[in-house]
């Protein structure tokens, strides 16, 4: 089985391209990480791999566990296995977290044809994810990412991901706007989760992510391709001269 | 039936037909709409509305042979079930509750005689056939529930006084249990004395062949507060005119509204408060959910005069259009002549939030499924106060609205 496959991927977004005939190979359980200065289109990729309905796929094709990724919707893709942790995850006064994250994991279980989860043995099972993710029971009566702050809604990213159990998530820019503390609790919620079914693109700018999330592939990207692969110490060289070299 | 036919063929249907000083008072104001002597351009009262659709109609109201009653199915909680307009007459140690007197609306005109051209509160003088009387001594903690029936093809003129005394702590629950091809044109004169506490909750919900037309005028005494909410889920056409004074220092009043409006209908909303007195907080916010070709109006209006020093005053309109042909026309307005005050306006009106449907998609919740969590989100978050049988009930009208999208 291909677990994701990106061949040859070209997109734009208001006539502009973005992504330029992209490849990528992701197998189950390797961890990848995407660094690349700003504007490479890091972000748009991690949009398109969601299904984000903004962006024109001009050509190529993406095959996720055997499916054409580009046939499905967004809903059906997060049903397949693919999470995507928000760099600005949105605020949604009114929708509470509980009910919202029960009906997600249902229709997730209905679409494996799983039985669904009654509310009651929800609550335990994400009473004690929270637990492990020192979330407060009071934060889970909230509506989503409503007046969290940074390090929160990072850690209510963690701890949706932790929830549905997606087999292919992309962090794009989770490290954005955190402190050294909250970078530590949001890390070690990711290494707890880190098995070896599940894969994981990271995006980011920095080394200090992948300090404490170690990948198996380091990709640079610029200008909507990758122009460089290799392993952590790619990592460390981008931190010691930057992108010029790239 | 036209305005002039039914203001002479009614004339003796009307209450207070004899009284000489209302007569001329009603004979002024036919004058003034008969020969189009008002502002039509900028008349606020007729946005969405013709002047014809609220003059040309049959006039009709006649003794009713079902009796309002009242019961107190709780301690100090007064049902009062009306009959067209009518209230039975009560008294007790907390309250008093009886039809009106003419001297009740000669004080009331007396008092009144600026033209605020409205012509729908002009019309309810015009025609008026109805009204109740209810005073709330002071210190009395109590709940009033008001259930209006209006029989098939009625015509409701009426005017309500409402007077909370000192001390007093009260919540006004109205509902309206409208049959067929009924217009209800209600207004209202509150009166809240110091240290009041009044909470207003208004659920309209009847079908397309009524229109009910609410008025209401505050006034708020030194340390009172009056929170009034309506909750519109009609079929037939709503408006809602609020307007509160807050005359009494450290006194505070918040209109707000809600509504969910579908195929051709409409509603009109305005709300006026006007700041008078110093250290006073005002609060407007009328949120609405369209579709189809319905239309809704909100007017806000904060009035800050020169001695009102440290004024709160904020306004908020919001809505979600789920058609390309609803509309939802908002006009907050300040006007402020002091200087130590804090007051904002802010209106935000489009289709459902694409950023929040996406994050919602993302985490496998489908578009219909995710576009009924984020516009109940959108009521669902201003119904904090409300008894479990009323947030039900608004729960049941959103589902049955949703279950159409």
């Amino acid at each position: 089985m291909i677990f994701l496959n990106i061949n040859n991927l070209n997109v734009s977004i208001d006539g502009k391209k973005i992504i330029d005939n992209f490849n990528l190979n992701i197998n189950q359980g390797e961890i990848h990480a995407i660094m690349g200065p700003n504007g490479s289109g890091k972000s748009t990729l991690a949009n398109v791999l969601a299904g984000n309905e903004d962006y024109e796929i001009i050509s190529g094709k993406i095959i996720f566990k055997d499916h054409n990724l580009l046939d499905l919707n967004i809903e059906e893709r997060a049903k397949l296995g693919i999470f995507l942790a928000f760099q600005y995850p949105v605020e949604i006064p009114g929708v509470n977290i509980t009910p919202f994250l029960h009906a997600s994991l249902n229709s997730k279980l209905k679409n494996q044809k799983k039985e669904e989860i009654d509310s009651l043995s929800f609550a335990k099972l994400l009473r004690k994810k929270a637990e492990e993710l020192s979330i407060s029971s009071d934060m889970l009566k909230r509506s989503i990412n409503t007046g969290f702050s940074g390090g929160e809604k990072k850690r209510y990213e963690i701890l949706q991901m932790s929830v549905l159990n997606p087999e292919f998530t992309i962090f794009d820019e989770t490290d954005s706007g955190l402190d050294v503390d909250a970078l530590k609790i949001v890390t070690e919620g990711i290494n707890k989760f880190k098995n070896k079914n599940n894969s994981y693109l990271i995006i980011t700018h920095y080394q200090k992510l992948l300090d404490y999330i170690k990948p198996d592939f380091v990709h640079v990207m610029r200008n909507g391709k990758i122009v460089k692969s290799g392993n952590i110490s790619l990592a460390s060289e981008i931190e010691k001269s930057g992108y010029k070299n790239f | 039936m036209n305005f002039q036919e039914n203001f002479n063929n009614h004339l003796k249907q009307y209450i207070f037909s004899n009284d000489n000083y209302l007569l001329k008072e009603r004979q002024k104001i036919f004058n003034k709409i008969n020969l189009n002597k008002f502002d039509k351009k900028n008349n606020e009262s007729l946005k969405n509305i013709s002047i014809s659709d609220l003059s040309s109609f049959n006039y009709f109201y006649q003794p009713s042979k079902e009796k309002p009653t009242l019961e107190i199915s709780e301690k100090n909680v007064y049902q009062i079930n009306l009959v067209n307009g009518k209230c039975p007459d009560y008294k007790d140690e907390n309250i008093e509750i009886r039809n009106i007197l003419i001297k009740d609306i000669e004080l009331f005109k007396s008092n009144n005689q600026k033209d605020t051209n409205d012509i729908v509160a002009d019309l309810n003088l015009v025609f008026l056939n109805s009204g109740i009387l209810i005073d709330v001594n002071q210190k009395s903690k109590i709940k009033i529930c008001l259930n209006y029936k209006a029989e098939k093809d009625f015509t409701i003129f009426q005017h309500n006084f409402f007077n909370f005394f000192k001390n007093s702590e009260v919540i006004i629950e109205e509902n309206f249990y409208l049959t067929e091809n009924t217009i209800n044109n209600i207004y209202y004169n509150i009166n809240i004395e110091e240290n009041s506490k009044i909470k207003h909750n208004i659920f309209q919900d009847f079908a397309s062949s009524n229109k009910l037309l609410l008025t209401s005028n505050t006034t708020c005494a030194k340390k009172s507060s009056f929170s009034q909410n309506s909750y519109n889920f009609s079929k037939g056409f709503v408006r809602n005119f609020h307007n509160a004074k807050l005359n009494g220092v450290f006194s505070k009043a918040s209109l707000k509204g809600c509504f969910l409006l579908k195929d051709d209908n409409v509603c009109s909303n305005k709300t006026h408060i006007t700041h008078n007195a110093e250290n006073c907080e005002s609060d407007q916010k009328y949120k609405g959910i369209l579709n189809n070709i319905s239309k809704a109006n909100y007017y806000s209006n904060t009035f800050v005069s020169k001695n009102a020093q440290k004024t709160e005053g904020y306004q908020l309109s919001k809505g979600i259009l789920l058609s390309d042909k609803c509309s939802f026309f908002s006009k907050p307005e300040l006007r402020i002549f002091a200087d130590d005050v804090k007051c904002s306006h802010g209106s935000t009106i489009g289709p459902v939030d694409e950023n929040s449907l996406y994050y919602l998609r993302s985490r496998g919740i489908n578009k219909k499924q995710a576009m009924k969590m984020i516009i109940s989100s959108f009521i669902k978050d201003d119904l904090i106060d409300l008894d479990k049988k009323n947030i039900d009930r608004i729960n049941k009208n959103l589902t049955q609205y949703l279950s159409t999208i």
